[in-house]
């Protein structure tokens, strides 16, 4: 633990969000400044036979207004099947159709409005079922002609994966009981508080664009690749980041401001509407069908698995390439079957596009996964928190992709969290507690650092991670000042700016931490040894016997012996600098063993995995079908804890997420495929008036091939098992499993 | 637009007359027009200034309400709380602090939604309207007050001063509840109010109505069946007043709710809100806003 | 039309169109930042100010309204550059992480403190339920709202 109770986690950013001094991107202006407003196609399939500029370029204060005819003609995304702007078919309602830049916002609205486009409508595709059917109609006529050799696919079909693993058909025969079960789960979106604002503003052939991006290296690539850039003309810097949870993943809308700004030859600003927000985005949250069947034995075993998942991928694939198959290890859980085959299709449709909303696919299909497991432990009879005991694996076992997991901590997790909300315990007739247990992958990858002393001994720490509010670059600092001696608040924290740092993934996949932490003790080891060798010099010690703490150098068993880290950097300023950098070491990935992938994402055998159980009590009003949840208790295997309070906060706020996700959240579609409630009136987060009370426990596992000290990823793995826990208590109180996600009142009242 | 500021009542009626909308706190008019529902209009007149409309006075003959008096002031207001519960309920419970801070109950009267959460407490509790303009002052009961979502008996230059509530006669209590899928924030999806009053021996009904929120054109009263007046509020009275309600409900199907469900919800609703009055009218204590201390929303 | 508003004890001449809301003029008027936009119908609370000590969704609030009131944005909380005791509690019970509700969350709990100095954590869930955070779970805002109510210096 790098941060104690001794020293207590003051996030380096804190006092600027606590003040009001903090600038987010839709609080920065530039002079002439112009503003952005896009015109969307409205309809979720249409092919354009008219578009005409002419009535809002004539506006004035009206500057600019594009469309495909202005940006180069190039296909992007993880399949390559979108432009920037629609030219021919649009394919869901937010589909971008032209952009303006005006003198301001009304006016650049109002131009919007100008805007004339026809459609010739085109059948809707929004039934996944359906949309398998070799008579339905096609969202991408051409989809054979996109480059995306890397995936399985076919007409609708975006993306193929399957899990097999020994003989499914032999297991069923096998097992004494076969159980079958039929979820659904609705689409449901990220909405982070912050709506996104992007700023572009050229200098000579140079674009710096402020954008609210969780990934700025990603959306530099995007500009880059879509408006034919080389890296070093565009540089993106991220201000404060008002959170992200996924849907401010990838490239999004920077290329078209940065093309407006260019356009007008003025510094160009979008801020996006909340009803945008919503509606615009490549980043829902997909929904899905999930078929499962399980065969066990008597005494409880599970012995096969059979499952088929449909997934949204919506109208484009953003990066949903990887989904199938981590839906399908999602269904298979973190549980040791022989006989597996789960088959898994992305499948294209005419709504907003699917992406990396925290923890993709894995909420709905652990929540369909362990209402199905309450329904198998139910069906020999045994207490669903001993069926998962007995089935689920633990240090040493081989789960389903034949990976031999290493120390873990689930079962531990499953033992703290039912002894934490004293589960068994007697409970008024109209409360119960479900448990679900759940996992998710930690994702190693390239992370960099610089760290540097000036010569006041002042420390800076130049890091291309990006902070989305978790508080994971703000635990770097302590991270160094704990190799070299130091203060955290001794480093100035240069950070989200691709002109000054070294590449970094971004806040997503919960990997800040993980690599860019292991970058940063790289680096910090670095500095240390060239501290240790200057102050082997001016001290005349060996470097082996050179400790660094308190701010000083010294030699070991002489304190006496000692130079302040002050001198030495005022040393160091006259000749070598004390300047280091850091990269995270690549993690193999482990290697399937008697398993088959068919369109192998390569997310079926996981890193350092982190396992969580979630165990909630809930009240049911049994007149209305409202259910509330009073509490719940949580316990996390996400490896060594550097920063105990940020990985609570964490946990907390992936659980009210998770809640949220179980009961309210939902997005509804009118029949023509547009959205009903793209607002926070219509579509409910959870209130503070909501929140129940989470008690959280970490079961603290050193792993190798982990992160810096043995920690895992943390922010996305609270997010998984709270809706399965919560479907699980009330199947209890209504004697049967709601099988549609979210699990509103009305459709809780409908099954009693 | 044109922006004035009135500070009495026969500035804004001049405004008025001129063609000017009244304002309070604005937020239906700014949330319409940033929303792009509605234009904001030509010319607004401020009344959230004018002390006459702040105030509320009680005398022997019940309580006159300003138009102006927030939601804020309603909820804890110890008379409103005290003998007109169902209106600190409803109050308790629109929207967020904020909201109840700016919210006028006039200004969500003249709105006429009919998912206004007052306006159920209002008709049960016999309120009347005043309302006003340069050349007469009328006042109407509130029950005849809405004629469909948005639209009223009041004419343009006509300027809702007051509520009028009589006075409550012994005995006799009343409650506000409705559905929330969420304990904050919510707008009703399907509401009910209910007032009884208790015969002065013993505990049989000598007086009840009821009134549903949000499931009808505007908010509706329920015919409750003669007989039950001189019997005993029991389930079996309670359970007619709830299939009174479904029966009286035209709700639509729309995001917040299926018409099917609105239905079955407003008999609940109606029953607990009913329940709810009963016991106030006996003299229990049931904490305000009903819909947190009572059932699926309390703490 | 000009007009003049007072924010955080100062007087700003406005010069704005008539229509404008609170929010768009404190942020690009008066220049004041700190009260952030995060929806358009009082769903979130990010744009809360206090009126006369009185929380207001500022993004449906009209500017002219607001002459003569005493105004309080997130800016004004601050004394002698220390932090008010919200804001320190905020940050050491980590109530904060992407920081986009902060200030309306704090502006909420400033207004819910004068009126009611000692909440139970019922009173502060209710008093700050108009402000939607999407990061924390709520749990450490309560408790850093019950450490300031409690005067605790810690």
């Amino acid at each position: 633990m790098v941060i104690s109770e001794s020293r207590p986690f003051l996030r380096a950013d804190g006092p600027d969000k606590v003040t009001g001094s903090g600038r987010y991107v839709a609080d920065i202006s530039l002079t002439g400044m112009a503003a952005a407003k896009f015109k969307y196609a409205g309809m979720a399939h249409g092919r354009i036979t008219k578009l005409d500029l002419e009535a809002a370029r004539s506006i004035p204060g009206v500057y600019a207004v594009l469309t495909h005819k202005d940006v180069p003609d190039v296909r992007f995304g993880a399949i390559p099947d979108r432009k920037l702007f629609a030219s021919d078919v649009v394919r869901f309602e937010g589909e971008v159709v032209a952009a303006v830049a005006a003198i301001d916002a009304a006016t650049a609205a109002r131009a919007v409005e100008a805007i004339v486009v026809e459609y010739e409508p085109l059948p809707i595709v929004d039934d996944l079922e359906a949309a398998l059917d070799e008579n339905s109609p096609l969202v991408h006529e051409s989809w054979a002609d996109y480059d995306a050799d890397h995936v399985v696919r076919d007409r609708n079909v975006a993306s193929f994966s399957s899990i097999e693993r020994g003989d499914v058909e032999a297991g069923m025969a096998e097992a004494d009981l076969v159980v079958t079960s039929r979820f659904e789960a609705d689409a449901s979106h990220a909405v982070p508080i912050e709506p996104r604002g992007i700023l572009a503003q050229w200098e000579g052939d140079r674009v710096t664009i402020w954008s609210s991006t969780q990934v700025p290296f990603q959306a530099r690539a995007g500009v880059c690749e879509t408006l034919g850039l080389a890296t070093n003309k565009v540089r993106i810097i991220v201000p404060h980041l008002g959170g992200g949870f996924g849907g401010k993943c990838g490239f999004h809308f920077e290329a078209h401001v940065a093309a407006l700004a260019r356009a007008v030859r003025r510094p160009v600003k979008l801020v996006f509407t909340r009803e945008e927000e919503f509606v615009a985005p490549d980043r829902r949250r997909e929904g899905m069908t999930i078929d499962v069947t399980s065969g066990i034995r008597r005494d409880g075993t599970l012995v096969a698995r059979r499952g088929r998942m449909l997934l949204d991928n919506g109208a484009y694939t953003a990066d949903a390439d990887f989904f199938p198959q981590l839906a399908a290890m999602h269904l298979a859980g973190p549980y040791k079957i022989p006989n597996v085959l789960i088959e898994s299709s992305l499948v294209y449709t005419n709504r907003q596009p699917s992406g990396s909303v925290r923890a993709p696919t894995a909420p709905q299909a652990c929540w369909a996964l362990e209402a199905h497991t309450d329904e198998l432990a139910d069906a020999v009879g045994m207490d669903p928190v001993a069926f998962r005991r007995l089935n689920a694996i633990d240090s040493g076992s081989v789960g389903v992709v034949g990976q031999t997991y290493g120390e873990i901590g689930l079962q531990q997790c499953i033992n703290a969290a039912v002894e934490e909300i004293e589960y068994g315990s007697d409970l008024p007739p109209d409360e119960a507690v479900g448990v679900a247990i759940g996992w998710w992958p930690s994702f190693p990858g390239p992370s960099g650092v610089y760290i540097k002393i000036d010569d006041d001994g002042a420390g800076q720490i130049i890091t291309g991670a990006q902070e989305c509010g978790t508080g994971a670059v703000m635990t770097i600092p302590h991270i160094v000042a704990d190799e070299l001696g130091m203060q955290p608040g001794d480093f100035e924290l240069i950070y989200q700016d691709t002109g000054a740092a070294p590449y970094d993934v971004g806040a997503t996949g919960s990997q800040t931490l993980l690599n860019n932490g292991r970058a940063a003790l790289a680096g910090a080891r670095e500095l240390a040894r060239q501290l240790k060798e200057l102050a082997a010099e001016h001290l005349e010690a060996s470097t082996e016997d050179i400790v660094l703490q308190s701010g000083e150098a010294s030699v070991v068993g002489s304190p006496a012996s000692s130079v302040s880290i002050v001198e030495l950097a005022a040393i160091a300023a006259d000749n070598n600098l004390l300047l280091a950098h850091g990269s995270s070491e690549v993690i193999e990935t482990p290697p399937l063993v008697g398993s088959t992938c068919v369109g192998d994402q390569g997310v079926a055998a996981w890193s350092a995995p982190q396992f969580s159980c979630h165990a909630v009590r809930v009240r049911l009003d049994r007149d209305t079908g409202v259910v509330r949840v009073l509490e719940v208790s949580t316990a996390h295997d996400s490896g060594t804890i550097i920063n105990p309070l940020g990985a609570t906060g964490q946990v907390e706020g992936g659980v009210l997420m998770g809640i949220g996700q179980a009961l309210t959240e939902g997005t509804r579609y009118d029949e023509d495929g547009r959205q009903l409630n793209a607002g926070l009136l219509e579509y409910k987060l959870q209130t503070i008036a909501d929140a129940p009370t989470i008690a959280t426990r970490f079961i603290e596992i050193d792993t190798p091939d982990a992160g810096p000290h043995g920690a895992k990823g943390l922010a996305e793995a609270p997010n998984v098992a709270t809706a399965g826990a919560i479907a699980n208590a009330i199947a209890k109180l209504v004697g049967h499993p709601i099988r549609r996600l979210p699990m509103t009142a009305e459709r809780v009242w409908e099954t009693l | 637009m044109r922006f004035t500021k009135a500070e009495t009542v026969e500035e804004a009626l001049h405004a008025m007359a001129a063609g000017a909308r009244p304002i309070a706190g604005g937020s239906d008019l700014m949330v319409a027009a940033r929303q792009g529902k509605s234009p904001l209009p030509e010319s607004i007149v401020a009344i959230d200034r004018i002390p006459a409309l702040s105030r509320m006075d009680a005398d022997e003959r019940g309580m006159r309400i300003g138009a102006a008096v927030s939601h804020a002031q309603l909820e804890v207001d110890p008379r409103i709380v005290a003998d007109y519960t169902a209106l600190a309920d409803a109050a308790a419970l629109v929207g967020s602090p904020a909201t109840r801070h700016v919210g006028t109950i006039g200004g969500n009267i003249m709105n006429s939604s009919p998912a206004m959460d007052t306006g159920a407490p209002l008709v049960v509790l016999d309120g009347r309207v005043e309302l006003r303009s340069l050349d007469r002052t009328r006042q109407i009961d509130i029950s005849e007050m809405w004629t469909g979502p948005g639209q009223s008996v009041a004419a343009v230059d006509e300027l809702c001063t007051a509520i009028l509530l009589p006075e409550r006669a012994p005995r006799s209590g009343s409650g506000y509840v409705r559905l929330e899928y969420r304990r904050a924030m919510e707008i009703a999806v399907v509401g009910a109010a209910a007032s009884v009053t208790l015969a002065p021996d013993g505990d049989l009904l000598a007086a009840i109505s009821v009134a549903l929120t949000a499931v009808a054109p505007t908010i509706v009263s329920v015919e409750i069946p003669k007989e039950a007046i001189g019997r005993p509020v029991d389930d079996d009275l309670l359970d007619r007043i709830a299939v009174a309600a479904s029966e009286r409900a035209q709700p639509i199907s729309d995001v917040r709710a299926s018409a099917r469900y609105r239905k079955h919800i407003v008999g609940v609703m109606a029953r607990r809100a009913a329940a709810s009055a009963f016991g106030r009218a006996r003299g229990e204590t049931i904490g305000v806003p009903l819909n947190r201390t009572a059932g699926i929303g309390a703490p | 039309m000009t007009y003049i508003l007072t924010v955080n004890g100062t007087d700003y001449p406005v010069d704005a169109d008539v229509t404008r809301n609170l929010l768009s003029v404190i942020r690009e008027v008066v220049g004041l930042t700190g009260t952030k936009e995060g929806c358009d119908d009082c769903e979130c609370g990010a744009c809360m100010v206090l009126l006369d000590g009185r929380p207001v969704n500022s993004c449906s609030y009209l500017a002219v309204q607001a002459q003569g009131c005493a105004i309080t944005t997130i800016e004004g909380l601050q004394s002698d550059g220390d932090l008010h005791p919200l804001q320190r509690h905020m940050l050491e019970s980590g109530a904060v992480q992407c920081g986009f509700c902060t200030p309306g969350m704090i502006v909420s709990a400033r207004a819910l403190l004068d009126a009611n100095p000692d909440p139970d954590d019922e009173d502060i869930r209710i008093g700050l339920s108009g402000n939607l955070c999407r990061c924390t779970g709520y749990a450490r805002i309560i408790e850093a709202v019950r450490k300031t109510a409690a005067g605790d210096s810690g």
